[in-house]
């Protein structure tokens, strides 16, 4: 699968996910619809989407999607037309959130980002797992190889759902305490 | 092969491993609150027959907005609470309800050697009875609900080593900011943060989970302590706990958990904390805290003092403040308002001040001893018990610009409200700042220590 789309360069570390979406946009009980709130918790996130708005690629600085571990922060994302992160480094929640909603969250060398900032096109192989800039380089990447099946069938939820008898056998055979 | 405490409990709940150093994860425990439950809820409704795995191993607790403040607030509540009651999930709601974190543990419904799991990045709380507990997406609590597990890379382990002992007015919220701003606000991602050493052992269970509450802000995956007989003392008698001789098979188990001696980690670090004083934040992430009193740091981050509207080498105690808040997860337990109460006793507020019980059994208990008594004497808001103020949700808003004094986790920009100002401290601290209206130490008010008076009495429900 190739992830082709203009690049919305977030030059900044720490990218928590109250600035991506506010706590007082979590008032819904679905996943859809959120792309409005995106960024809404930014200083400058209106203008930065409104100049990028075809965009599919996001690339930041490290620890993006730090702190809570709300969804909704993958799911605004998403809904606006987001189908890669691209950063030194994630927060683990976000990261997993990430795979669970097709969004690849690509883990770059710190050291290329300054040119993927630069970059107004990117294209990426989720299966050769390498990114094409539009100055012609490629960027090597390493996708976790079971959420990557994740990302590309859409079945976190699937998965487990074909795990239940395996976890009832375990559960038996272990006569673990009921909590 | 000596083991860690981590890799006890973990190693009991591996259901198969998986590709990429992944595994199967057993999950013993779900909590489930109204923002982040309906999502999954109502796909396992829609896509796999309602079905779930073991209602009876999750408890939903209505808790960021309780009660509900309009009309989408509402529908979260009433979808959490229906299918609560559908599947006969224990439900804590409106009258007996509080932040999942409080009400957890206060219920009996974690201990030692357990694994937990909850859409809410604080779940690491929980850590403190020796339990791997963590926050996940909905769609990962959606499938702990459905086949009971979570696909987990296996998180590497650092131990980190607490000597000493706290004083001179150090508390574990003082604590745990110094241990994100040792190690970096992100210096913890990809770890569990197992707790050791004599400084950990003398804390009491609220203690321990003001510590682990905030091993996320550090990045971690959680914190765990060592269960002891803090933690079976707290757990013992508890509700939904066994008694008698079924509860001491329990304890024997759990005094098998901790470390062994020749455990090996992935990475260490010691800290002493004899002389470790009250912290507070002057930056926009946990990592940017200060000893109060001391200078912002001279390479501190522009966009944080900018945000912060604060400059380097100045002193955060000369700020104007607009607000004060003690409450939430980290710090709203019964000896966290002792604390404040005993900074409060005969002195008034200067500044709007909210006070909010992490649970109605906190906030009982606190009114059967008069501290509501105090706080509302000294000008203060007594609310009922929730989230509160601390994600800028529903109560206590800040304007833009707006500065307020909190005993929260989160100082991101726009935490409590666009932007807004969060300076993160002890609740005695936050206590003193909303006498004087400015950033204070409570010995300015020659209140030495507040915590040295206040004995740990665990709250039951």
């Amino acid at each position: 699968m190739i992830i082709a789309g203009t690049v919305l360069p977030l030059d900044r570390a720490n990218v928590d996910t109250d600035q991506i979406i506010p706590a007082h946009n979590l008032t819904g009980i679905e996943k859809t619809g959120l792309g409005k709130h995106l960024f809404t918790g930014m200083t400058g996130g209106a203008e930065l989407l409104a100049r990028h708005s075809e965009a599919a690629i996001l690339v930041a600085r490290e620890n993006f999607g730090c702190g809570s571990s709300r969804e909704h922060a993958a799911w605004s994302l998403a809904d606006r037309g987001f189908r890669a992160v691209i950063a030194p480094s994630f927060a683990r929640i976000f990261y997993e959130n990430a795979y669970n909603n097709g969004i690849a969250p690509i883990v770059v060398d710190a050291t290329e980002i300054d040119a993927l900032l630069e970059s107004i096109f990117a294209s990426i192989d989720l299966e050769r797992e390498v990114i094409a800039r539009d100055d012609g380089g490629e960027v090597p990447f390493t996708l976790d190889p079971l959420r990557k099946q994740f990302l590309l069938s859409g079945g976190y939820m699937k998965f487990l759902a074909s795990k239940i008898e395996t976890v009832r056998a375990w559960e038996s055979a272990k006569g673990s305490p009921r909590a | 092969m000596p083991q860690s405490l981590f890799e006890k409990v973990w190693n009991a709940h591996v259901v198969e491993a998986l590709p990429g150093d992944n595994a199967l994860v057993f999950v013993d425990r779900v909590v489930a609150h109204e923002i982040t439950t309906p999502q999954g809820a109502l796909e396992i409704e829609r896509e796999y027959g309602d079905t779930l795995y073991d209602p009876g191993r999750i408890v939903a607790i209505n808790d960021h907005v309780s009660p509900a403040k309009d009309m989408e607030t509402a529908i979260q509540a009433k979808v959490l609470r229906d299918w609560a009651k559908r599947h006969k999930i224990a439900l804590f709601d409106i009258g007996q309800n509080g932040i999942c974190h409080v009400v957890t543990p206060e219920r009996g419904y974690v201990e030692p050697g357990m694994t937990l799991a909850c859409g809410d990045s604080h779940t690491c709380t929980l850590g403190a009875f020796g339990a791997f507990a963590l926050g996940v997406g909905s769609t990962a609590q959606g499938g702990a609900m459905l086949a009971q597990t979570l696909v987990l890379q296996r998180p590497k382990v650092m131990r980190v080593i607490v000597n000493g002992r706290l004083q001179g007015g150090a508390t574990a919220k003082d604590l745990a900011l110094h241990v994100i701003a040792t190690l970096g606000f992100k210096g913890g991602t990809g770890y569990v943060l197992e707790y050791a050493g004599s400084a950990i052992d003398a804390l009491s269970m609220d203690e321990r989970m003001t510590l682990c509450n905030m091993a996320i802000e550090a990045g971690a995956t959680t914190g765990m302590c060592p269960p002891d007989e803090t933690t079976f003392s707290y757990l013992r008698g508890r509700e939904n706990q066994p008694t008698g001789e079924d509860f001491e098979a329990k304890v024997a188990f759990w005094r098998t958990l901790r470390a062994d001696p020749d455990a090996t980690y992935d990475r260490e670090i010691t800290l002493d904390v004899d002389a470790l004083r009250p912290m507070v934040t002057w930056g926009t992430n946990p990592g940017e805290a200060i000893a109060l009193g001391a200078q912002i740091p001279a390479d501190a981050e522009a966009s944080s003092l900018k945000y912060m509207g604060v400059e380097a080498g100045s002193d955060l105690r000369e700020l104007e403040l607009d607000q004060a808040f003690i409450g939430s997860c980290t710090n709203s337990r019964l000896s966290d308002l002792r604390a404040a109460a005993e900074v409060l006793r005969g002195r008034t507020v200067t500044i709007p001040t909210i006070v909010t019980p992490g649970s109605q059994a906190v906030k009982r208990a606190a009114e059967r001893e008069g501290l509501h008594d105090i706080f509302q004497d000294a000008g203060c808001l007594w609310t009922h018990s929730s989230c509160g103020p601390c994600l800028g949700m529903s109560m206590g808003v800040l304007a833009p610009g707006g500065r307020c004094i909190s005993s929260t986790n989160r100082n991101f920009p726009g935490r409590m409200g666009t932007g807004g100002r969060v300076h993160l401290a002890s609740p005695a601290v936050v206590a003193a700042s909303a006498v004087l209206g400015r950033i204070a130490s409570p010995s300015e008010l020659g209140v030495v220590d507040a915590t040295a008076t206040v004995t740990a009495t665990e709250v039951r429900a």
